[in-house]
Parts: C-alpha cells; sequence; structure tokens
C-alpha cells in the first residue's frame, strides 16, 4: 500500500504554487499595462510637442482651414475634412461590398470555392500600402479622369443639393478617387472579420429560421447579422480605423491640396498625408502644427471608437438586453 | 379529398384515423452516402408518432424531409414521395412558403433568436402574414398560451429570448412553430438537451398538442416514445424496421430486430 504524501511536501507545494500564481499574474498585468502606457505615452507626447499651435491661438487650429508655411498660419480643417471624408467614402463602398463578400462565401458559394476565394481576400490585406497608392496613382487615376469623373460631373453633378460634391474638373485626382482606393484596402479586412463572424452562426438557429419560411435574405439579415452584430461591427471600425490613418495610397492619390471644397472630384489632403509630406521640411511651429494634427487623428479616432461603442449598445437596448 | 394514400398503405395503423403523411420510396442521400432507403410509412392525423432507432439510423433525416429542410444544403437529395394530405411535396413545384407554414419544427437544442420573447414568436407569423398590431399580439398570445409559456413570461414579452432557462427556451421555440397555425409538428429529440423537470412539460404539452396537431417525434429516449406516442416507428441502417401501435412495438413486436433494440440488446 502507498504512503500518503507528507504534509510537508504538501504544503511545501502550496507555498511554491501561490508564489507561481502570483508571478505569472503580475507578468501578465505588466504585458496589459505596457499597451496603456503606449497609449497614453503617444497621445501625450503628440499633445506637448503640438501644444503651440493648439493652445496658441485659441480654437483657430481646429476651425481655420488655412494652412500656411510661409506665414507661419495653420489650420487643421482641410485635414481633418480630407480624412474623414475620404475614410466616409471608404467605409460606404467597403461595407456593403465586404458583406456581401462574406455572405457569398460563407452562405452561397459551392464549398470548393470557398478556401480559395477566402485565402485571395486575406493576401489583398498583405499588400502593401505603397502599392496600392502606386497602382493608384498610375492605373486608377487615370481612369478616374478619363471615364468616372466626366460621367459624374455631367449626371450627379447637375442634381440640386447633392450634386456640389460631384461637380468640377476631371483630374482624376481627389477625395473621390482616395475614398475608393481605401475601400480597396479594407475590404480584405472587413470581409474576412465577416466571414469568420457568419461561420460561427451555428448551422441549428440558421435551420430554425428556414423552417419557418424565412428567405436567405431574411435568415441573413433577421438572424446572422444580430447574432454576430458585435464581430460586425468590430471589423467594420477595425476598417474605419485603418483607413483614417492610412498614409502612403493616400498621398499619392489626394492631390495634397490645403484648399477647402465641396466637391468630391477635387484634390484634397488629409491628416496623415500632410504629415507625411511636409514633415521633412517642417521647424518650429510649422513642426509643431504637424504633431498636433497626429495628436488629432488620435482624438478622431478616439471619437470613433466611442460612437462604435454607443452604436453597441443602443442596439443592445432595442434586442431588450440591455 | 379521396385518401388515397391509405387505401395505397401496406402498412397501414390499424386505426380509424385519417393519414396526413403518406411516405412512399423515400430515399435519401447525403452527398454518396445513402441514409434512408425506400421507406414506406403513413402518419396518421392528430396523434404523436415517434421515431425510434439507434444513433445514425436515418430518423432524423427523414424527419428532416418532411419540411424539406434539407434543401438548404447543396449535395443532398431525396427520391419518392412524400404526401401531405395527397399532394407531393417533394415536387418543385410544391411551394415551399406553403410547406412551411404547413409544418412546423423545433430542433434538438433550443434556439431563440436573437430577440426579444415577443418577435421571436411574431418573426415567423410576419413572414406569410400582414396582421395589425392587435391582431399579432393575440396571435402571440395564443400561441405562447399554447406551449404552456405565457405565464412565465407575460411580464416580460420585450426582454431577450436568450435569458429564458433551456426549458422555456424549448416551449419558445414550439410557440414559434405554432404560430404559424400548422397542420403538423415535427419535433427532432425536442428534450435531449433538457433536464427531466422541463423534459416532463414538455411531454405534458406534446400531450396537449396532439389534440390540434399531427406530430412527428425523433426521439434517443424510448421510455419516452412509449410515453407520448400513438404509433411508433423503428429504424434501423436507413431502412423502416416496423411500424405500428406504440403500445405493440414495445410489448410485441414483429421483428426480432425491434425486439432487440426495445429490450436494449444493441444500440
Amino acid at each position: 500500500m502507498p504512503t500518503a504524501i507528507a504534509i510537508e511536501t504538501i504544503c511545501r507545494r502550496n507555498a511554491a504554487d501561490a508564489l507561481h500564481d502570483k508571478l505569472f499574474r503580475g507578468v501578465l498585468r505588466v504585458c496589459a499595462l505596457l499597451v496603456l502606457a503606449a497609449l497614453l505615452g503617444a497621445a501625450l507626447s503628440t499633445l506637448w510637442g503640438g501644444r503651440e499651435v493648439l493652445f496658441g491661438d485659441g480654437w483657430h487650429f481646429l476651425t481655420s482651414a488655412q494652412w500656411n508655411p510661409v506665414e507661419n498660419r495653420y489650420g487643421a480643417w482641410a485635414p481633418i475634412y480630407g480624412t474623414l471624408v475620404t475614410s466616409c467614402i471608404a467605409i460606404l463602398i467597403a461595407v456593403p461590398l465586404s458583406f456581401g463578400i462574406a455572405l457569398f462565401l460563407t452562405e452561397i458559394a459551392p464549398l470548393w470555392l470557398r478556401t480559395p476565394v477566402a485565402t485571395a481576400i486575406e493576401l489583398l490585406a498583405a499588400i502593401p500600402s505603397i502599392i496600392y497608392g502606386m497602382w493608384g496613382l498610375f492605373v486608377f487615376v487615370p481612369f478616374m479622369a478619363n471615364h468616372i469623373d466626366p460621367l459624374l460631373d455631367s449626371s450627379l453633378g447637375r442634381l440640386p443639393l447633392v450634386g456640389a460634391l460631384f461637380r468640377g474638373p476631371p483630374l482624376g485626382l481627389g477625395l473621390l478617387t482616395a475614398g475608393i482606393v481605401l475601400a480597396i484596402m479594407i475590404v480584405p479586412f472587413i470581409s474576412s472579420v465577416m466571414r469568420e463572424v457568419f461561420q460561427t452562426v451555428p448551422a441549428r438557429l440558421k435551420e430554425s429560421a428556414y423552417a419557418l419560411g424565412s428567405t436567405t435574405w431574411e435568415v441573413v439579415w433577421d438572424i446572422i447579422l444580430p447574432y454576430t452584430r458585435q464581430a460586425v461591427i468590430g471589423g467594420i471600425f477595425l476598417g474605419l480605423g485603418r483607413a483614417l490613418g492610412e498614409t502612403m495610397a493616400v498621398t499619392f492619390v489626394l492631390g495634397n491640396a490645403y484648399d477647402f471644397s465641396t466637391s468630391l472630384l477635387m484634390p484634397g489632403t488629409s491628416i496623415s498625408s500632410s504629415i507625411a509630406n511636409e514633415f521633412n521640411e517642417a521647424v518650429g511651429l510649422h513642426r509643431s502644427a504637424l504633431i498636433a494634427l497626429g495628436f488629432l487623428l488620435f482624438v478622431v479616432t478616439f471619437v470613433v471608437l466611442l460612437i462604435a461603442r454607443w452604436m453597441l449598445r443602443s442596439l443592445k437596448r432595442k434586442e431588450g438586453n440591455a | 379529398m379521396t385518401d388515397l394514400a391509405a387505401v395505397a398503405a401496406p402498412i397501414a395503423p390499424v386505426d380509424t384515423t385519417r393519414n396526413k403523411i403518406a411516405v412512399r420510396d423515400l430515399d435519401f442521400h447525403y452527398h454518396d452516402f445513402h441514409a434512408v432507403r425506400k421507406i414506406r410509412m403513413d402518419i396518421p392525423e392528430r396523434r404523436v408518432t415517434a421515431i425510434i432507432g439507434p444513433s445514425g439510423c436515418g430518423k432524423s433525416t427523414l424527419l428532416r424531409v418532411f419540411n424539406r429542410i434539407y434543401s438548404i444544403y447543396p449535395k443532398q437529395r431525396a427520391e419518392g414521395d412524400v404526401l401531405l394530405d395527397g399532394e407531393n411535396i417533394l415536387d418543385p413545384g410544391y411551394s415551399l412558403n406553403r410547406l412551411r407554414s404547413q409544418v412546423g419544427m423545433v430542433f434538438q437544442k433550443p434556439v431563440p433568436f436573437p430577440m426579444t420573447i415577443y418577435e421571436n414568436v411574431a418573426y415567423g407569423i410576419r413572414h406569410h402574414e400582414v396582421l395589425s398590431r392587435a391582431r399579432m399580439d393575440e396571435r402571440v398570445e395564443q400561441a405562447l398560451r399554447a406551449a404552456a409559456l405565457w405565464d412565465e413570461v407575460k411580464d416580460k414579452l420585450k426582454r431577450s429570448a436568450l435569458g429564458l432557462s433551456g426549458g422555456q427556451q424549448q416551449r419558445l421555440c414550439i410557440a414559434r412553430g405554432i404560430a404559424l397555425r400548422p397542420q403538423v409538428l415535427l419535433l427532432d429529440e425536442p428534450t435531449s438537451a433538457l433536464d427531466p423537470i422541463a423534459t416532463g412539460r414538455i411531454e405534458q404539452l406534446i400531450e396537449e398538442l396532439k389534440k390540434d396537431y399531427t406530430i412527428v417525434i425523433v426521439t434517443h429516449n424510448m421510455q419516452q416514445a412509449a410515453r407520448v406516442s400513438d404509433f411508433t416507428a423503428f429504424m434501423y441502417m436507413g431502412e423502416l424496421i416496423e411500424f405500428g401501435d406504440t403500445e405493440k412495438i414495445f410489448t410485441k413486436p414483429d421483428k426480432q430486430q425491434t425486439e432487440d433494440y426495445i429490450t436494449g440488446r444493441f444500440g
């Protein structure tokens, strides 16, 4: 008969286990805190670096659209506007497109087609943004200038109110072009997130909706989307975050003009492309203005995330599980 | 309508009730697997018919043919005839909407939709009918009452259905099915994920529901089949071995295989 383990051995073992657990928890805590420290450090240092411009002249920096390094007058409105508009266009195009791709791949496509297409989409995400920028400038910009811009100008451009958005010379470069290139860049992100989460919807949930007579569209809209809502919105905001911060591709095709214009066909600028274009020759107040722009990008991204949170919460309330 | 099916049935149950569903030479294939072979059986109206058999015998597959739910998957196909009131539901011309409003289904695990309790029941109705707010409230209440759930949820209709207990969720799924006022209710092991008390309530409910509905239940639990059903079909390896009065099947079955299974000698 085996003898029982000595009581001292057990006690020693207990002490060692407690110590290990404590150490492990400590390590995990440090990992998490590192992220916070990095975030806070980046936010504070951009805030500090941009303080001259941000606080030097009241609200001027935020409200003015004038960006003049010669006279040292800086207003961030044009880059903020450009960033928001190009990202909005990108999201407006990319979300329905990704939704369609993800649904096709999970619900409709024959099995043999699913994996190759999904892999292709993931490869698309791996293309560096400078390649997209180059393709945009050399291939897509001329296409926009020759075909799309004139078409928009002569059709949508004639409408009252919204017409102003689509009027302008066929330059090819501009907010719309940048938005479309961004859309192509973020489609892989959004669609692969959507595809992954659509696959997690239990078959029996879909079957019970089909058993009530639902069409594929009804199953998608009423069952799959609400079920995966959180992750889908997360995926969209992942794409949006990328669109907001994207630099190289946008710099190539946006035109880099600080002239504020309502037309989407006109060149504009964005926060990150302004920084990329000018950081080389920036000194003094100019440098401070660029760093302040960086801080604004932080703020914009943060606000966008807050909106996402708020949207999720109100959706949840509507469903009755607040 | 004359009941051709009943006349033609070689193994019609010894009962004067009308047959609701007549299965004729039904074969079912998953891709290249022949899951159900040449089934012929008659399912009487307003009775509970249980389908029993070991795992993989094709009993769930057979059930899934009755509302053509298999058709959402590629590479699954059924051949033969399944007559619902004399009309072949496997005929591509038979409207899927019509079929699914006539044949409701409840699955193994409770699957409430991610919506409120009220919406869970109203959802299916909305697809088939346009009702006023008041009429819809009435229909939802009726369905929840019929599923013996009304008293438990009447004060929280606007809450998420995901907050209900497993047994309540399953009764909600039954309510959702009968809200469409079907004639047939298919139950695919409806209590396999529930505790004994919740199971008892569902069995009680089945007893109630058979006054209005033709019920087909697939179950792993032989005591359950004996308790709730009027007729029992025993399937093995995709074939229908024996079909008849539940009492007879469980006391003196004709086939040796049936007796072996019932008495627990295999399966």
